[in-house]
């Protein structure tokens, strides 16, 4: 047979005779008359049981048991503490087969038991201590498990020191964040204004930009307009200066010799001119070279060539064919001006 | 080509313009030209006074020839000219027929500019003509639907206003601001002018006209729901309680920093004046109140 067998065979056998046991008998049995026993008993049982729970609770790892069996505790501390005065009222109550100074060990008994009640441990003084004061204040205002204030004062002296120096801390980081708050508040009513204003600067400037935009778009159109009669007036001008040019090819007077160097002379005054301007130009676009030039619209200067060529051909009908040989630039000039005319 | 003396071309454009026997119409064509090479030349030499002549004969010979822009620029020349030279009767005529004449070309943002440039060339010396001035200019811009151009020029005159102590036609004229801003839906800047225009009543001391601009001004509904109007509410209730310290921070508060420098100066001298003298002055009112109702 293990052990254990005798264990629970023991166990039985004491059952079964109990009703023998005389001494427990008598316990129950005076117990049993005595309202005053009774009660104090179970009082008694119920501390010894609320102890119990309050050692479970202090090893009870897990905080949400533990707070369920601190309130557990408390409530059946509250309980017990509010039975007193119904047990008081029996210790004063005379009982036949008990002697006075029973009565006096009784009335001793009913007043240490309140200290007793109030020495479990229900976690409030080990516990949580953040919530210490939480908790005397829940219960200051839940009030159905308390019966009065003072003694739970007494008891939480100790949070309040310890909590009122996380109050502190709190309200202190409570400040800052507001002074922070205030910081961040002041920029934002700046940024607000300084958008209104800016939404209100770009109303005021949406009408002047489609103007603009409408008075460009005339302008482009009339400036292509005018390119392309550029460009045929140049087209021309070459046609026609071509067809003269191959007529004239065989004639060679005096006269026009005459002629033709004076007028190449001239040309040649306003071809210097016409460098001249070009080279002020390349300077200031920071190019080298006038072909370079000529490639970025110099529009004015390529017309005074035009301008030259244009009153060769109409006052002096001249050979052409010298004028292309001196003037080799002009010619550039001019096809480059074709160019650039015939890109529109 | 060397720069004739412009006294020469002034002659020159003189004899050109002056009808003689030998000539029967003046040629205003060349003349204009004459004229604003000479101009120009004075302008160089910094001969300040002949060159605003040649500038005035030179917008003359422009409207001759019916180009009233050019008449207008030249105008406006001379009128920048005679700033220089301070006669400030010939500023304020040149500037305003400048602006007749842009007007002459259908173009208001000019005509106003002009009125504008001849106001703030005034605003220290004749400040009642610059005032004049800018109201114009700014009459010109409502009339063609612009006014959100304006709102530089109301700034301009209520600063003049200001200046001048006239704190009563600063505040109309910034109700006549927020009726500018209304008509564009510039909201912030209705009720900024809305603000201003109570601060300045009550830097006038003048609590019962403040009272009576809020109230009207809470009709609109953009200014109701507004910080401005939240920032207003919070100056009258310090100054029925009559709480200095109240008034000082609220004026040190940011929709009163956000609004014009001159508007900011006035509130930070808030309150002007007794305090108390001011609930006398309610509870006098409530008395009177009382007697008519029984």
């Amino acid at each position: 047979m293990s052990v254990i067998d005798i264990l629970t065979r023991v166990d039985a056998i004491c059952k079964k005779y109990d009703k023998y046991d005389v001494d427990k008998l008598n316990a129950s049995n005076v117990s049993g008359d005595d309202a005053f026993a009774r009660l104090y008993a179970s009082i008694e049982s119920d501390i010894d049981s609320a102890i119990q729970k309050a050692e479970r609770a202090c090893q009870e790892k897990n905080r949400a048991a533990a707070v369920a069996l601190n309130a557990e505790i408390r409530r059946t501390k509250a309980r017990l503490s509010e039975e007193i005065p119904k047990l008081q009222r029996l210790a004063l109550k005379k009982v036949k087969g008990l002697s006075k100074e029973e009565l006096a060990i009784r009335n001793d008994l009913v007043l240490a038991l309140p200290d007793r009640i109030q020495s479990i441990p229900d976690g409030s003084t080990n516990g949580a201590k953040q919530t210490g004061s939480w908790t005397s204040a829940s219960h200051m205002e839940i009030r159905f498990d308390s019966t009065s204030d003072g003694m739970f004062e007494s008891e939480y002296f100790q949070q309040t020191e310890e909590s009122s120096q996380f109050r502190q801390e709190y309200e202190m980081r409570k400040m800052k964040q507001d002074q922070g708050l205030d910081i961040i508040s002041e920029g934002l009513d700046t940024l607000k204004n300084m958008a209104h204003d800016m939404n209100e600067e770009l109303d005021r400037q949406v009408p002047l930009m489609d103007e603009i935009d409408s008075k460009v778009d005339k302008a482009t159109s009339d400036l292509k307009n005018t390119n392309v009669r550029l460009k045929d007036t140049v087209n021309q001008c070459f046609e026609e200066m071509r067809c003269r040019g191959n007529r004239y090819l065989d004639s060679s007077s005096s006269l026009y010799c005459i002629c033709i160097s004076w007028v190449q002379d001239i040309l040649r005054s306003y071809s210097v001119a016409a460098h001249s301007l070009y080279y002020c130009i390349c300077n200031l676009n920071g190019n080298h070279g006038w072909l370079a030039c000529y490639r970025e619209c110099d529009v004015c200067a390529l017309i005074i060539y035009l301008d030259v060529f244009l009153w060769l051909f109409i006052v002096t009908n001249l050979d052409v064919t010298y004028l292309l040989a001196e003037t080799g630039p002009c010619m550039k000039a001019f096809a480059i001006l074709q160019n650039h005319v015939g890109c529109y | 080509m060397a720069t004739p003396d412009p006294d020469k071309l002034m002659a020159k454009a003189d004899k050109l313009t002056k009808l003689s026997f030998t000539r029967w119409t003046a040629d205003w064509k060349n003349a204009t030209s004459l004229y604003e090479q000479a101009a120009i030349g004075y302008r160089f030499r910094k001969d300040n006074e002949k060159a605003k002549e040649a500038f005035e004969k030179a917008s003359k010979g422009q409207e001759m020839i019916s180009s009233p822009w050019d008449a207008a620029k030249h105008m406006e020349s001379a009128a920048a000219l005679a700033k220089e030279v301070g006669h400030w009767n010939e500023v304020s005529d040149f500037y305003k027929r400048a602006s007749e004449l842009y007007s002459e070309c259908g173009r208001s943002q000019p005509a106003s500019d002009a009125l504008a440039k001849g106001a703030s060339a005034l605003e220290d010396v004749v400040p009642d003509e610059a005032i004049q001035l800018y109201t114009d200019a700014c009459v010109i811009l409502e009339e063609d639907g612009r006014e959100q151009m304006a709102f530089d020029l109301y700034r301009a005159a209520t600063s003049v206003y200001v200046k001048l102590e006239r704190y009563a036609d600063a505040a109309t004229f910034l109700l006549r601001w927020g009726i500018a801003a209304d008509k564009c839906h510039a909201v912030n800047s209705q009720c900024k002018a809305y603000l201003s225009a109570i601060i300045i009543y009550l830097y006038m001391h003048d609590f019962q006209q403040a009272q009576k601009c809020y109230n009207d001004c809470s009709q609109i509904g953009a200014f109701l729901s507004s910080d401005q109007s939240r920032c207003a509410s919070k100056l009258f209730s310090a100054y029925e309680e009559g709480d200095v310290e109240e008034i000082k921070r609220v004026a040190q508060s940011s929709p009163i920093t956000h609004l014009d420098h001159v508007i900011i100066r006035l509130a930070r001298k808030l309150p002007t004046g007794d305090l108390k003298e001011l609930n006398k002055e309610e509870a006098k009112e409530e008395v009177l109140d009382e007697n008519d109702l029984t």
